[in-house]
C-alpha cells in the first residue's frame, strides 16, 4: 500500500515530483484566470449528480491524466499511490480491496484462520498469466520471497516484518503465519498493501529490475503492460485471461503530467477522459472546466498536531491542551480546506471502519472521544497552570507539498500570539519534511494516509512502541494490545477507540482533520462507487460510458 | 603551431578531468549532507521499525562512511559502470541513454532557435543604437531575460496549444515530424530567455567594436558599410561565441523547467526528481555527464577563437 502523505495521497513520488511545481501554484492558477479561464457554468461540484447513465457501451481507449510520473511499475520498488492505482489492475495479490474497504478475493478464493496466527488460502485453480500459463502455488510462493527480499522490494519488504513462515499446505492452499498474531496481518498479502504476484519466470527473467521499461511486470489481473516510457506514459490492454467480467475499456493509457497547471491546460484541451488527485489549490478551477464533474471522497488522511511528550515545555500536559485548545478545526475545515474535510475527533478516520460500520455511524462513534474545542480562555487558563505561565516560543514545520497544512499553522500561531506563545512557521520540501519525522520535535505535524482498511493502523502506531510522541500510558498500552489480536472485529473497533479516547486525556496528539481526494471525470465516462479505496482494488470494471 | 595546439589541448584535457574528479566529489558531498533519508523517502510515513529502516540503509551501502561510498562509487564508475538507481531499480547508464535523445533534441532546437533569432537581433540593435527598434529589442530581451521559464511556458501553452490549437499541451508524439512539433513549445520557452540573453550580449559586443577607431578608420577610407560591418563582426565574435559556450549549462539548467512544465521525460526532469530523492547514483552520473559536456564544448568555443581571432593564433604560436 502507498507509504506516503501528499497533495491529493498522490504518493511520494508524486510528491516529490511536485515540488517543484508547487511553489508556483497560486501565481499560475492566478496567471491562468488572468489570462481569461473563466468558469464555464456547466460543471459542479457533486459527482452523483450530474453523473450520465451506464450505455453499456464499450469504451475503446480510456485516457487517464496522473498528477505524477511513474518510473517503475513494480510498487515494491516505487511505492507512491499512482504505482498502486496501475500495479491493481495489472498484478494481482492473494487478495484484494474492494470500494467499501473490505478485502475481496483475488488469486485466493477464501481465507480461514487455523490457529490466532495461521491464515488458510484457497487459490483459484483456474486463474492464468497474461501470457496464458496457469499461475502456481509456486509462483506465488516465490512472488512472496521477492516481496520480503530488501533488494528486489526496497519500498515494501519491511511490511512483512510480521510475517514467520509461508509454506504449501495443499494442492491448491497455501499457509501464511504471523508472528505477532496481529489481525491486521490478512492485508498484507493483498495488491493493495505489500504483495503483487508474478511468475516465477518472469522474476528470475527480471533479474531484481522488475518494473522497469526493459523488465515489464507480467500479471494475472484484467489488464496487460504493452507500452512503458518511464516518466512519460504506460498503456495497458485488456486481456481474456483474467478470470473476472472484462471490464469496458479494451485499453487504458495513463499520461503522466507533473505540473498540475500543464493537466489543467490538457484536460481543457480534451486530451484526457479521467484526471486522479486534483489538486485542493484548484478545485474550483476544474471544477469550472467545459464537461468536467468533480468528485469528491474522504480521503482517509489523517492531520494531526504531535506532540513530544519528553521535550519541554511538551512534556507538561497543561501546555498540550493550552494549544489544543487554539486550534479552531471547524474555522480550517469551512476556510482553507473549503468544506473538503472534516474535523476530527480521533486518531482513526471513520472510513477506516468500512464492513463493520457505515462512514456516518463510525463519526459518530469517533466523537466520544474526548475533545478540545476552541476557545482561547481555556486555553490561557491551561496555559496558566503550566510551567510556562508567561508563554514560551516554539516552531512548526510542514511540508511544501502540503499549503493547507502550512495556511492552518500560520492560523493557529496567530491564536497562540494571544496567549503568549511564539510559534514559528518552516516549510521544508517533503524529503526533509519526511527526515525531520524521525528526529521526533517538540511540536510537529503528523500528515498520514492510511493504507490499508484496518482502523488500527495509524492508532497502533501512534500509540504503541516507538510512537512518534514518545507517550507511555499503561492503559492505552493494554487496550492496544488486546486489540491486536481481538478477532471480532466490532469488539476490536471500540477497544481501539478506548485507547484513543484514553490517550485523548493526555493530549499526546491534537487531530485536526481528515482530508478529501478529488477525481475529475469528463461527462463521457462514469466511475461507481467511488471511495479512497475505489482506485486501489480492480477499478475499470467500475468505469463505463456514460450518456 | 600545430604543436602548440595539441599541448594546449592536452592541458585542457588534464584539467577538465581534474575538474570532474573535483566535482564529483563535491556533488557527492552535498548530496550526502543534503537533509533527507533515502530509507525514509523509499518507506514514507508509514511506521518502519528502526531495523526495517536499518536495512534499507545497509542494502545501499548508505551505513558506510562518506569516503568508502565515494570510492566504491568512484571505482565502478571509472569502468564505466553507473551503478543502478535506487529510486527506479534501473540501470543508470540506460536510464540517461533513454532520455538524452529528447534533452538534446529540446535543447539543440532551443539553442538553434535563440542564435538563428537572437545575433541578428543585437547586431540590429547595435546598429540602431537609441533608435525605437534598438529599444524595442532590448525591451523585450528585458522581459525575456527576467520571465520565469515556467510562466512563459504555461503562456505558451495557454495561447498556442488551448487557444489556438496549434501545439500539443505536453508529451513527446512518435515519429520525427510529430516528436518535432512536440518540441516546439518547450524549445521556444527555453529559446525565449536564451535568446534575450544573447541578444544583450551580441548588442553589447557589435555596439562597442562600433565606437572603436578601426571602424571610423575604416569609413574614412571610403570602406563600404558591409566589409566595415564584416570586420566589425568578426571582432564582435570571441564575446559572442563566449556567450554561446555558456549557454549550454544553461541550457540544462532550463531543460529541467521546460521538461517538468511539458511532461517530457528527458535528463531535467530525471536529475530533478533524483535530487529531490537523494539518489545518488543519478545524481552523479547526470552530473558528471553534464560536466564532461560543459568541458568539452568550452574547448571547442576556445578551438574556435582560433579560427576567428588572428591574435590570439598569433599569441599561442609565439
Amino acid at each position: 500500500m502507498p507509504s506516503t502523505s501528499g497533495p491529493a495521497s498522490s504518493g511520494r513520488r508524486t510528491l516529490l515530483k511536485t515540488v517543484l511545481a508547487g511553489a508556483s501554484v497560486l501565481s499560475a492558477s492566478a496567471l491562468l484566470e488572468a489570462c481569461g479561464a473563466q468558469p464555464s457554468g456547466k460543471a459542479s461540484a457533486g459527482a452523483a449528480a450530474t453523473a450520465g447513465a451506464d450505455t453499456g457501451k464499450q469504451i475503446a481507449l480510456l485516457r487517464v491524466a496522473l498528477p505524477g510520473s511513474l518510473s517503475n511499475l513494480y510498487p515494491g520498488q516505487e511505492s507512491g499511490i499512482l504505482n498502486y492505482i496501475v500495479a491493481g489492475i495489472c498484478m494481482e495479490g492473494l487478495f484484494g480491496v474492494d470500494p467499501s474497504g473490505q478485502l475481496v478475493p483475488g488469486l485466493a478464493t477464501k481465507v480461514r484462520k487455523a490457529g490466532a496466527k495461521r491464515y488458510v488460502y484457497t487459490i483459484r485453480s483456474d486463474a492464468r498469466f497474461q501470457d496464458g500459463s496457469s499461475v502456481t502455488v509456486a509462483d506465488i510462493l516465490y512472488s512472496i520471497e521477492r516481496a520480503r527480499d530488501t533488494a528486489t522490494s526496497p519500498s515494501t519488504a519491511a511490511y512483512w516484518a510480521d510475517l514467520d513462515t509461508a509454506e504449501q499446505t495443499g494442492d491448491h492452499e497455501i499457509t501464511l503465519t504471523s508472528k505477532s498474531g496481529d489481525e491486521s496481518f490478512v492485508w498484507l498479502p493483498s495488491n493493495a498493501d505489500a504483495l503483487w504476484i508474478l511468475p516465477k519466470s518472469t522474476w528470475r527473467k527480471a533479474g531484481g529490475r522488475i518494473g522497469t521499461a526493459s523488465a515489464l511486470p507480467l500479471g494475472s489481473g484484467p489488464y496487460k503492460v504493452t507500452d512503458f516510457a518511464p516518466d512519460s506514459h504506460v498503456e495497458l490492454e485488456r486481456v481474456d485471461t483474467w478470470w473476472g467480467t472484462a471490464p469496458k475499456a479494451a485499453r487504458i493509457r495513463f499520461d503522466f503530467i507533473p505540473d498540475d497547471n500543464t493537466r489543467l491546460l490538457a484536460w481543457k484541451a480534451g486530451k484526457a477522459d479521467l484526471a486522479l488527485n486534483v489538486p485542493p489549490a484548484a478545485f474550483r478551477q476544474w471544477e469550472s472546466a467545459p464537461r468536467t464533474r468533480v468528485v469528491y471522497s474522504p480521503d482517509r488522511s489523517y492531520v494531526g498536531l504531535t506532540f513530544n511528550t519528553t521535550v519541554k515545555p511538551f512534556d507538561d500536559a497543561h501546555v498540550r491542551k493550552a494549544i489544543a485548545h487554539a486550534v479552531d478545526r471547524q474555522a480550517i475545515v469551512r476556510d482553507i480546506l473549503r468544506g473538503h474535510g472534516a474535523v476530527a475527533t480521533a486518531l482513526s478516520t471513520p472510513e477506516q471502519f468500512g464492513g463493520l460500520w457505515s462512514s456516518a455511524e463510525a463519526t459518530r462513534r469517533l466523537a466520544a472521544v474526548p475533545q478540545y474545542d476552541y476557545s482561547l480562555d481555556e486555553a490561557r487558563r491551561e496555559l496558566a497552570e503550566s510551567s510556562v505561565p508567561k508563554g514560551f516560543t516554539t516552531s512548526i514545520s510542514y511540508p511544501d507539498t502540503g499549503p493547507q497544512l502550512g495556511t492552518a499553522a500560520l492560523a493557529l500561531a496567530a491564536d497562540l500570539k494571544k496567549i503568549g506563545i511564539t510559534l514559528h512557521v518552516e516549510e521544508l520540501p517533503i524529503e526533509q519534511w519526511l527526515s525531520r519525522l524521525g528526529t521526533h520535535p517538540g511540536l510537529g505535524y503528523m500528515w498520514y494516509f492510511n493504507t490499508t482498511g484496518d482502523p488500527g493502523e495509524l492508532a497502533s502506531w501512534l500509540l504503541g512502541a516507538d510512537n512518534p510522541a514518545r507517550y507511555a500510558n499503561r492503559r492505552v498500552t493494554a487496550l492496544l494490545t488486546e486489540a491486536g489480536t481481538e478477532a471480532d472485529p466490532a469488539k476490536r473497533a471500540e477497544l481501539l477507540i478506548q485507547a484513543q479516547s484514553a490517550q485523548a486525556a493526555d493530549v499526546a496528539y491534537a487531530p485536526l482533520w481528515w482530508g478529501q481526494s478529488a477525481v475529475a471525470l469528463t461527462d463521457a465516462v462514469g466511475l461507481k462507487d467511488y471511495t479512497s479505496y475505489t482506485l486501489l482494488g480492480e477499478w475499470p470494471s467500475r468505469v463505463y460510458a456514460a450518456r | 603551431m600545430t604543436r602548440q595546439i595539441l599541448v594546449f589541448l592536452v592541458r585542457r584535457l588534464g584539467m577538465t578531468v581534474l575538474l570532474l574528479l573535483a566535482l564529483s566529489l563535491l556533488v557527492y558531498g552535498l548530496m550526502f549532507l543534503a537533509p533527507g533519508d533515502i530509507a525514509r523517502n523509499l518507506l514514507g510515513t508509514r511506521n518502519a521499525t528502526p531495523q526495517a529502516l536499518d536495512q534499507v540503509r545497509a542494502q545501499y551501502h548508505l551505513d558506510k562512511p562518506f569516503l568508502w561510498q565515494y570510492t566504491h562509487w568512484l571505482s565502478h564508475a571509472l569502468t564505466g559502470d553507473f551503478g543502478t538507481s535506487i529510486r527506479t531499480g534501473a540501470p543508470v547508464g540506460r536510464m540517461m541513454r533513454e532520455r538524452l535523445g529528447l534533452t538534446a533534441a529540446v535543447s539543440g532546437l532551443a539553442f538553434l532557435l535563440s542564435v538563428l533569432a537572437a545575433v541578428p537581433a543585437g547586431v540590429v540593435a547595435a546598429l540602431h543604437r537609441g533608435e525605437w527598434l534598438d529599444r524595442a529589442l532590448v525591451g523585450w530581451s528585458v522581459v525575456g531575460i527576467s520571465a520565469p521559464g515556467f510562466a512563459v511556458g504555461l503562456i505558451l501553452l495557454y495561447v498556442f496549444a488551448v487557444g489556438l490549437g496549434w501545439f500539443p499541451v505536453y508529451g513527446t508524439g512518435s515519429g520525427f515530424l510529430d516528436s518535432l512539433w512536440h518540441l516546439v513549445l518547450p524549445a521556444v520557452t527555453l529559446a525565449l530567455g536564451l535568446g534575450a540573453f544573447v541578444v544583450k550580449l551580441t548588442r553589447a559586443a557589435v555596439a562597442r567594436e562600433l565606437d572603436e577607431d578601426y571602424v571610423v578608420f575604416a569609413r574614412s577610407r571610403g570602406l563600404g558599410r558591409a566589409r566595415v560591418l564584416g570586420i566589425v563582426l568578426r571582432n564582435a565574435a570571441v564575446p559572442v561565441l563566449t556567450s554561446l559556450a555558456l549557454m549550454v549549462g544553461y541550457l540544462f539548467g532550463g531543460t529541467l523547467l521546460a521538461e517538468v512544465t511539458f511532461a517530457l521525460p528527458g535528463l531535467g526532469a530525471l536529475l530533478e526528481q533524483s535530487v529531490l530523492f537523494k539518489d545518488f547514483p543519478v545524481v552523479q552520473a547526470l552530473t558528471v555527464v553534464v560536466a564532461v559536456l560543459i568541458s568539452l564544448t568550452a574547448l571547442l568555443a576556445d578551438l574556435a577563437y582560433l579560427t576567428v581571432d588572428p591574435r590570439i593564433r598569433n599569441r599561442m604560436a609565439r
